[in-house]
């Protein structure tokens, strides 16, 4: 495929790349190095610039400043078209194929094979063209007639991945390319990527799990905090090592958590399961506690916090609340028992963003403000309240909440449960998309939460910060608790390690 | 930590979710192609039995005569819903936010007046078949342009125009009937070969250019990537803006064509060209049925638009009041459109 003299020199190389985002910087001077026919990991935490610097290198995005340089030339204007030109492709995590299409359609939309001479599409050409290279690639035979709709994410990303193969690329990137495989799948791209890397084809590899990045590549660089800090030869470098190297050591006074001694258990978890989702999960819950959970994409974490609000119905074990057994999956019902749910994606779950800050913060709790008709000085008090000791930023009550800044929503969403007097606070990933200050603040307020004597679960992906406002921490890896950990004992690496699967890599290598 | 693009989309959860629920891959795809099979084969059990139904209950219907007819009464629909399709398939066919062209029965009525009022002024048909093609490509500009440039929903930029359009017609013809005559328009009303009317031929050799064009080129497969996924497109490189655009500035000019037919037909340019706007999306709704992969395609809104002219010279035949006819056709619609709809449904969960 590419030819293999110069191997070695840098084929694409990124110097002091800064990339702003509105006031944001993304990148704060990354740079990464590639070099010809070598298989390069590139690793960092949610956040860490890795996407931003893969966009730039697709043409999508373009540096506020530094040099994107491909095979020794610098190109300041890189357009996706270009990038595709220069011979570099990409395989999304999405996968992008027309599903109403068959798979030799999916194979050659952009570059369609004719009849010699006629301007008439030769199908019958483009499929034995597609089984052929499908056949010498995957050994694998799809039905003809099969539409992409048909397939299995794994037959999708397969055809997506051929994709890029007909193109004869130089340089491929594989952006998370395991995330919806399975285990004996992913083991069969692994041997694709050698076989592709022996024929001369540069791969750069993003992934979460840093078992893969250990297994097959052979240099590594890691982000963090849109610095590259360090690239190291994969040979003789740990997983946790990596590990170590993406997490913020000094965790500083970033978490403010103030020493709870807790309470009664309120929630038990008992063996619960969703089937396909997670299985024999168990843990306890006391007044006054702060419980982390995390785990990657697809851990089961987040599916359990859905399963305890009652948005899920599992399919075994048992829940209880304040000693009384739950055996409902109905939102309605948990908010009775004064469970309260502050979701991920707040602008669409949330909060309500044409409502104004009072409206939200009474929504969930309308009851205690009405006898028939809303009585909207009790609301307003209430809500008043609820801005001063929360200290959200707003312009009054009855600004909209759209209105005001990400960190701010968040903590209208969780004054609506305070209104509603809530006990158990769900928090999912409580502080995603928000600047540090706020995230200090919306610290402060799990840890005065605890201290008023409610229970908080919270979700996140960041390690730093849960380390930094749990008093436990419980890790999910594919479906199960794999471990647990007490927060003030631990540092970050520790737990990466876990979510990653390090140490289930080794226990396969071993 | 703050910035960077959501780096896991929530559809990856999805994924890995039901991969790990149910490995096997037969549950889905067989239950979506049985229902796809059922849709089909209801579709053409229907459009049979109607043919049953009326050549028993109407003596005439299955003459070489009658069907001829059907083809040339069926011919400025059919162009129409022909340029519809084109607008749907590369505009997707998701009801609300997808590709459809309102504007195209005004536009029709429109260039159909252009074409008239330019052979009144006593120029030539080469003169008014200009106007009127030109006429349809304007309109075709102006919803390309407010559509891509603009960013509105088609759904709305076209009821828009399609306002502008009927109005311009009023203007043009103090909402009165134009006479046109000459002799290309008597070569188009007249009868052809066979006693079928050459109406009946332009329909089908039209059908024929474009279906060649949207369903064996690779113009006509980028333009279904196009509609089907925008962001696959994309990323093979394709210009999907300039598609889109090309797909209005293609219905406008069927709108041209269909109203210089029209105006033959009728031998000259009458009122209530809106009428024909509820029949063209039917038509073209309907073809998706008519296709394999349940799509819209060419040769299935040939098929919808012959369906759809059984079923109204059916209705004529037997004497039944043609107010019933569009009833009957928005029943059509709300059927389709929520079949396909739940088919699309199961096939995304």
């Amino acid at each position: 495929m590419a030819d293999t003299a110069g191997r070695g020199a840098a084929i694409v190389r990124l110097e002091n790349i800064v990339k702003r985002f509105g006031g944001a910087e993304a990148l704060s001077g990354a740079s990464l190095t590639v070099e010809r026919g070598s298989v390069h990991g590139l690793v960092g935490q949610n956040g860490a610039g890795k996407s931003t610097l893969i966009k730039l290198i697709a043409g999508l995005h373009r540096a506020d400043e530094g040099t994107v340089e491909i095979d020794g030339k610098v190109y300041d204007r890189l357009t996706p078209h270009l990038a595709e030109e220069l011979g570099i492709h990409f395989i999304h995590q999405d996968r992008l194929l027309v599903p109403t299409f068959t798979v030799g359609e999916a194979l050659f939309l952009g570059r369609e094979l004719r009849f010699p001479g006629t301007p008439f599409l030769d199908r019958a050409a483009m499929r034995r063209r597609s089984a052929e290279i499908l056949e010498r690639y995957f050994g694998l035979a799809l039905p003809h007639s099969a539409l992409i709709a048909d397939l299995s994410a794994a037959e999708k990303q397969i055809v997506q991945i051929t994709r890029a193969l007909i193109a004869s690329p130089k340089v491929l990137v594989f952006d998370e390319p395991t995330a919806a495989l399975v285990r004996r799948e992913a083991d069969l791209l692994f041997q694709l990527i050698r076989r592709l890397s022996a024929e001369g084809v540069t791969i750069l590899y993003i992934s979460h799990y840093l078992g893969e990045i250990v297994d097959l590549c052979d240099t590594v660089t890691v982000l963090r905090n849109g610095r590259d800090v360090a690239t190291l030869p994969v040979a003789g470098t740990s997983a946790a090592e990596i590990g170590a190297l993406m997490v913020n050591r000094d965790i500083g006074e970033l978490y403010p958590k103030p020493d709870v001694a807790p309470g009664e258990v309120v929630l038990e978890v008992e063996n619960l399961a969703l089937a396909g989702r997670f299985d024999a999960v168990s843990f306890t819950l006391r007044r006054g506690e702060v419980l982390g959970l995390t785990g990657l994409v697809g851990s089961g974490a987040k599916e359990v916090v859905r399963t305890l609000f009652g948005l899920d119905r599992p399919t075994g074990g048992t829940v209880s609340v304040k000693g009384e057994a739950v055996f409902s999956a109905d939102p309605a019902a948990a908010t009775d028992r004064r469970l309260a749910l502050v979701p991920e994606d707040r602008r669409r779950d949330g909060v309500a963003l044409d409502l104004s800050v009072t409206e939200n913060t009474t929504l969930a709790s309308l009851g205690r403000f009405s006898r028939g008709l809303i009585d909207r000085g009790a609301e307003r008090r209430q809500t008043e309240d609820l801005v001063k000791r929360l200290q959200i930023k707003t312009d009054g009550v009855d600004a909209l909440v759209k209105t005001l800044s990400g960190g701010n929503q968040q903590k209208v969403a969780i004054a609506k449960w305070l209104s509603r007097q809530s006990e158990i606070y769900l928090l999912d990933e409580p502080t995603v998309g928000v600047d540090i200050a706020a995230k200090v603040e919306i610290y402060r307020l799990i840890g005065e939460l605890a201290e008023r004597g409610a229970a908080v679960l919270v979700l996140s992906s960041d390690i730093e910060e849960l380390l930094g406002v749990t008093d436990r921490l419980l890790v999910f890896f594919r479906g199960r608790v794999t471990r647990q950990f007490i927060s003030s004992e631990t540092s970050p690496d520790q737990v990466l390690a876990d979510v990653t699967g390090a140490y289930e890599t080794l226990r396969h290598a071993g | 930590m703050l910035v960077d693009a959501p780096y896991i989309p929530a559809s990856a959860l999805e994924i890995e979710a039901q991969k790990a629920v149910e490995p096997g891959r037969p549950g889905p795809a067989f239950g979506r192609r049985l229902a796809t099979l059922a849709l089909r084969g209801g579709a053409l059990a229907v459009f049979v039995g109607v043919l049953v139904v009326f050549s028993v209950t109407a003596p005439f219907f299955l003459t070489i005569g009658n069907i001829g007819n059907v083809l040339g009464q069926s011919a400025i629909a059919g162009v129409l819903a022909i340029g519809l399709t084109i607008v749907i398939i590369a505009g997707g066919s998701n009801v609300v936010t997808g590709g459809i062209d309102l504007s195209l029965a005004a536009n029709m009525g429109l260039s159909a007046a252009v074409y008239a009022s330019l052979a009144q002024a006593g120029h030539g048909d080469g003169v008014a078949i200009a106007g009127a093609l030109g006429t349809g490509l304007a309109i075709g500009a102006v919803n390309a342009a407010a559509v891509t440039l603009a960013g509105i929903v088609p759904l709305l930029a076209t009821l828009a125009v399609m306002n502008v359009v009927a109005g311009l017609e009023l203007v043009l013809t103090q909402n009165t009937v134009v006479p046109a005559s000459s002799e290309f328009l008597s070569a188009l009303s007249a009868g052809g070969p066979f006693g079928i009317p050459v109406l009946a031929y332009v329909l089908l050799g039209f059908t024929l250019v474009v279906a060649a064009i949207v369903q064996y080129t690779p113009l006509g497969l980028r333009l279904y990537a196009v509609g089907a996924f925008p962001d696959a497109a994309r990323a093979a490189g394709l210009p999907v803006k300039s598609f889109v655009a090309g797909s209005f500035l293609t219905s406008g000019l069927c709108g041209g064509l269909a109203g210089i037919l029209s105006v033959s037909y009728l031998s000259g340019s009458t009122t209530g060209a809106g009428d024909m706007l509820l029949p063209v999306v039917v038509t073209a709704l309907l073809g998706t049925v008519f296709s394999r992969r349940l799509v819209p395609t060419v040769t299935g809104t040939l098929l919808s638009a012959l369906f759809v002219g059984f079923l109204i010279n059916g209705f004529q035949l037997l004497n039944i009041s043609s107010t019933l006819v569009s009833g009957v056709q928005g029943l059509l619609i709300l059927l389709v459109v929520s079949a396909t709809t739940l088919l699309g449904r199961k096939e995304n969960a």
